[in-house]
């Protein structure tokens, strides 16, 4: 792909899905949840209901913007906790070495070898459907790959030639971790990221299909996924709308992704973790 | 000579025409177990589960079968029973042409022994809470006793049972889990790999997950019977898997969803393949009168006619239900047909919400699981008609798990969900008398002395009229009383391929088929 | 290599532990029990006497620490103990579906690397091109694909309409097909985009164009080298990769009927059948160190240059 179409592609519907779900209460027909008339209950697509209704006879073209407020604050924060928790660990471990660095591989095997969709499910079942739980689950089970990523940059850069005079001159280890290590691994951390929030907006989708999502009535595009299941054969539209919400959403991360992989990070030592 | 022609077509006519009833012996019986997390294991005594039930009718036997068309537990392992000491004590004769898988004959020893076995404290088998009506069973499971002290063995095939309750007997022991075993068999490790039991067919393999085969077994008692060779339970928890495989051919029986029950009664195809029965589960919204508001019958009487509940069981429910006019099912001897539910009335709804000091209304928790039948959809819909009359609703969505500990600790609003209101009326109702804890079943902490007076004499009196007519009564009471959201009576729907044959309308539970009952014609493509 | 072998093996022992030590955590604070489980989702009252005997018999209500004694104490001697839903031993139901959930992993594996890796290799040929392009998007696309939509169309397509496999069930290897494809989608397109980048970077690296310099032909190269280079990335991703193909395979396995692990862990979570969870997750982790394990040795001989201390 040449070196701009992926970044502009993926960037644009990732766009799009933000500008969505951020004017939502403006673009959307009406509300998500209360606006639900029985009457015109699973009408396929029509000039009025643009995506169709729902079985509760909600418009689903309203409910899929909504849902990407939640489905996208859901992928955003929680990769964004995966991505505080994974460089914090990998740059320490990474850095000072020794018996922290021992741990936080232990650690990082561990998340690795338990199936993490299982282990968030668990942790789910103990907090209880709600939207700050799936930050908790999905935040807590997925920061390995940034972490090993973390690890090993800061594994390579901390041999270089700055480091070892800023240390000389007595820098703190803290200050040299975040003025010099951290802002040259960057690029790939948001490459890593970016490819992550696809992760967890799907993991979203998973959690809400086994029965453990967001919490009701609000739409998320998970759960407007599994409440379709059944109605799969009968009614597609009602699938194929939120269907196809998070398959652009999470296709514009990743093509952003690799654009940006291509940009910053060109000799991607990402995948040697 | 022309007449003698044509009595002789027309006997040639009336013959084909038998043979087309008559079941044909052999084919296969392809089933589905329909409901989520697959068989849990093949030991009956062990589980209270409906999909555990669909193997159990297939190779286990109970002293009672739960006969369809009379609507009622009939004997089935015995000939006859004579009821004497004022009700309490059943004479079994039973029957003396019953084989175990395993050659043996079935005898009251058999009978005592099983009994026994779900009593044994220390397992806690789920099957103690029928055979506890057996006197001297609870002395049994406290580890006092070693043997039921109800249980008498008269001869080899003369079994004398007393109850501590009069109740029929038939309502307790037609339950799958009261499954008779071979005496002395079912405490060995190989019997949760390769059970023996009375049924029609004998187990043959189960892939857990995946499916459960059983072979005609040929002692069987029936005459003739079973017709098929064997038996096929497919463990399919999807329901637009099962689509697939049932338009496929690949499987002949399915229970349908409301969304494919809509589908196949508009497929030219499938409509003619249809089974429905009125089932005996009531839905209903149960609300804890602990809660202020719901205290108040007003309140309670209010929510009922605030709901557009025909609406909904026509629109969401895709008219796969049947609107509750009370707890009695429509199915049931204590029914009353004359009664109309609760009219949708929001302008009532309002004014007796003011009646009872809540013009403003008042917001509440609504604690509820997945179910696409009797859970959050539902609640989703009835959001916005509470809305309407002032009532705020909170969403507490949960795993059916954690719902059911909830209300069975009282920690709880409201909640959602199916609960059996039969075949057994009595026992149903009992569910409201005051004396029964909120422990055992009454959820509602109901308390009506009328009520009770009521469910009382039904228990004393021998008559079934006199025992429905009370019943009624009782049941009247709870209309009017309203300590829940009377929501719909489950329909059952099950789809069947043109070539099966003989199945049954199960109100208990669709899918417990009796298999000796079904034959599969040539037409199948499974031989 | 035998040594390595041994000493990952003694390494693998404190995550084994520690996998043991958060599951029993996670469990022993997870609302609702298999006494709930058993009012068949409400359908029935439960009995009271028989939950409480339940509790008992099965040690729920036993303080934190006997229950942790208890199940470190079995694990010692290798016992899983008994499942609370069937009574079965742990060990008996592990046995009899760990094996079709290895068919089924292997099986999407082996159509994820069949098709993918030349799919990435062909797009690396000529990156910007047309061919690259298109295989990118269908790569990323397959991971976005919701794994029961897809099975249910692959379902809809190859057994109802074209008649080609069965819709559901276990048996021979034409059962297996249409669930390893759905599985395999997502580590297809994984690999097909590790494979693009990896053989992309190694082409242009140094010792290539050492390679080519010296004179090897061009064919030798890419045979050698790059492939080599590419294998061992291949590998390790694969390695990494397992453990979530067991968990994603819980949705395939329900949906055509699949008597692997995955269904039988979901189930259990939900049934609140604790040692049935606990064992199966053991094993999951136990066959995922031990892929690692193997994919790190396989590594070592594909390209001895990597040195493991």
């Amino acid at each position: 792909m040449k070196l701009g179409a992926n970044i502009l592609i993926g960037g644009a519907l990732f766009l799009v899905a933000v500008l969505a779900g951020v004017f939502a209460p403006w673009i959307a027909h009406t509300d998500p949840v209360m606006d639900a008339n029985l009457m015109v209950a699973e009408e396929p697509p029509s000039r009025e209901f643009w995506f169709g209704t729902d079985a509760q006879g909600r418009d689903i073209y309203s409910r899929v913007l909504y849902g990407a407020r939640i489905s996208l604050t859901v992928g955003i924060f929680a990769q964004l906790v995966n991505t505080l928790i994974g460089t914090a660990l990998g740059l320490s471990a990474g850095y000072w070495g020794g018996w922290w660095d021992d741990f936080v591989t232990g650690l990082t095997n561990l998340l690795l070898a338990i199936p993490s969709l299982i282990f968030a499910l668990a942790i789910m079942a103990i907090l209880g459907p709600g939207l700050t739980s799936l930050l908790i689950a999905l935040g807590l089970t997925n920061w390995s790959f940034t972490c090993r990523l973390a690890r090993a940059s800061a594994l390579s850069l901390k041999s270089q030639g700055y480091v070892q005079a800023s240390k000389v001159l007595g820098y703190g280890d803290l200050r040299i971790m975040l003025t010099q290590l951290l802002p040259n691994m960057l690029g790939p951390l948001i490459v890593i990221g970016t490819l992550g929030m696809g992760g967890t907006i799907l993991a979203e989708a998973a959690l809400s299909f086994l029965g453990l999502g967001i919490r009701p009535p609000y739409p998320s595009w998970g759960s407007m996924l599994s409440e379709a299941r059944d109605q799969i054969t009968t009614a597609p539209w009602l699938s194929v709308f939120p269907g196809l919400a998070i398959f652009l959403t999470v296709l514009g991360l990743n093509l952003l992704g690799d654009g940006l992989r291509d940009i910053l990070d060109p000799q991607s030592r990402s995948r040697r973790l | 000579m022309k007449h003698l022609a044509l009595l002789f077509s027309f006997a040639l006519l009336l013959a084909g025409h038998a043979d087309a009833q008559t079941p044909r012996k052999g084919g296969t019986i392809r089933m589905t177990a329909p409901y989520g997390a697959g068989l849990s294991g093949l030991d009956m005594h062990n589980t209270p589960r409906a999909n555990d039930d669909i193997y159990g009718k297939v190779v286990h036997r109970t002293l009672y079968n739960y006969d369809s068309d009379k609507g009622v537990p009939v004997l089935e392992l015995a000939k006859s029973v004579a009821v004497s000491n004022n009700g309490l004590t059943h004479t079994f004769k039973l029957r003396d042409d019953v084989f175990f898988h395993n050659g043996k004959k079935m005898t009251a020893d058999d009978v005592i022994y099983s009994f026994t076995r779900i009593m044994d404290g220390k397992r806690a088998f789920p099957a103690a809470r029928w055979v506890r009506i057996v006197r001297g069973a609870v002395d049994v499971e406290k580890g006092q006793a070693t043997t039921i002290e109800g249980l008498k063995k008269i001869d080899d095939f003369t079994l004398e049972m007393t109850l501590t309750d009069r109740v029929d007997p038939g309502f307790y022991f037609y339950n799958g889990n009261t499954a008779i075993y071979p005496a002395g068999e079912a405490d060995k490790p190989e019997f949760l790999q390769k059970p023996i039991g009375l049924g029609p067919f004998k187990f043959v393999e189960h892939i857990p997950g995946s499916r459960l085969v059983a072979e005609r077994w040929e002692k069987f008692y029936k005459p003739g019977m079973p017709y098929a060779d064997r038996v096929v339970i497919a463990i399919m928890g999807e329901a637009p898997a099962r689509d697939v495989a049932f338009r496929n051919k690949e499987i002949d029986l399915s229970i349908l969803g409301p969304a494919q029950y809509v589908a196949y009664r508009e497929d030219p195809n499938l409509k003619n393949g249809i089974l429905e029965v009125a089932e005996v589960f009531t839905r209903h919204m149960g609300m804890n009168p602990e809660f202020k508001p719901f205290a108040d019958k007003r309140v309670r009487q209010a929510i009922n006619h605030a709901i557009d509940t025909d609406l909904i069981i026509k629109r969401l429910v895709k008219d796969k239900a049947y609107r509750a006019t009370s707890w009695l099912p429509l199915t049931s001897p204590a029914y009353d047909k004359t009664r109309k539910p609760y009219a949708y009335d929001p302008e009532k709804a309002k004014k007796l919400l003011a009646e009872a000091g809540y013009k403003d209304g008042f917001e509440f928790e609504w604690t509820t699981s997945q179910n696409e039948s009797w859970g959050l959809p539902i609640v989703e819909a009835v959001l916005p008609m509470l809305a309407r009359v002032g009532i705020k609703v909170k969403v507490k969505q949960v795993e059916v798990n954690v719902l059911i500990d909830l209300r069975n600790k009282g920690e709880f609003q409201a909640f959602i969900l199916s609960t059996q209101s039969g075949p057994d009326a009595l026992g149903a109702l009992k569910c409201f008398h005051s004396a029964t804890p909120m422990t055992a079943c009454n959820y509602y902490r109901f308390k009506d002395a009328e009520f009770d007076k009521l469910v009382d004499a039904a228990g004393q009196t021998d008559s079934a009229d006199e025992r429905n007519a009370l019943l009624r009564k009782a049941d009247a009471i709870l209309y009017d009383e309203a300590p829940v959201w009377f929501f719909n009576y489950n329909k059952a729907v099950m789809a069947y391929q043109p070539w099966i044959k003989g199945l049954q309308a199960n109100a208990t539970e669709l899918t417990h088929q009796y298999p000796e009952h079904i034959w599969v014609e040539e037409s199948s493509p499974a031989k | 290599m035998l040594a390595y072998a041994f000493r990952r093996t003694l390494q693998s022992f404190p995550t084994v532990a520690a996998v043991a030590l958060v599951v029993f955590v996670l469990f022993s604070v997870i609302p609702g029990s298999i006494a709930t489980s058993m009012s068949d989702d409400g359908r029935g009252a439960m009995d009271a006497e028989v939950v409480q005997r339940m509790r008992k018999e099965l040690g729920l209500d036993d303080p934190v620490y006997v229950r942790f004694a208890k199940y470190v104490g079995n694990l010692a001697v290798l016992d899983l103990g008994t499942s609370f839903r069937s009574r079965e031993p742990v060990s008996q139901l592990l046995a009899k579906r760990m094996w079709p959930t290895m068919q089924l992993v292997l099986a999407a594996m082996g159509f994820a690397i069949v098709i993918g890796v030349p799919l990435g290799f062909v797009a690396a040929m000529r990156p910007g091109g047309v061919i690259d392009a298109v295989s990118m998007v269908t790569a990323v696309s397959g991971l976005s694909i919701a794994k029961f939509w897809f099975g249910l169309l692959l379902m809809y397509l190859f057994a109802l309409k074209l008649g080609w496999f069965p819709t559901f069930g276990y048996g021979g290897w034409w059962y297996l097909v249409l669930p390893a494809v759905t599985l395999g989608v997502s580590p297809l397109a994984l690999l097909a985009r590790t494979t693009r980048a990896a053989a992309l970077e190694v082409t242009n690296a140094d010792f290539v164009r050492t390679a080519r310099s010296k004179g090897m032909s061009e064919a030798r190269v890419v045979r050698w080298h790059v492939v080599r280079n590419v294998a061992v990335i291949v590998l390790t991703t694969l390695g990494l990769q397992f453990g979530s193909l067991m968990g994603q395979a819980v949705v395939v396995e329900k949906l055509f009927s699949w008597p692997g692990i995955g269904s039988l862990l979901v189930d259990s979570v939900f049934q609140r059948d604790i040692p049935a969870v606990q064992g199966c997750i053991l094993l999951i982790v136990l066959f995922f160190l031990v892929v690692n394990t193997l994919v790190d040795i396989a590594c070592a001989v594909i390209d001895p240059r990597i040195k493991y201390t």
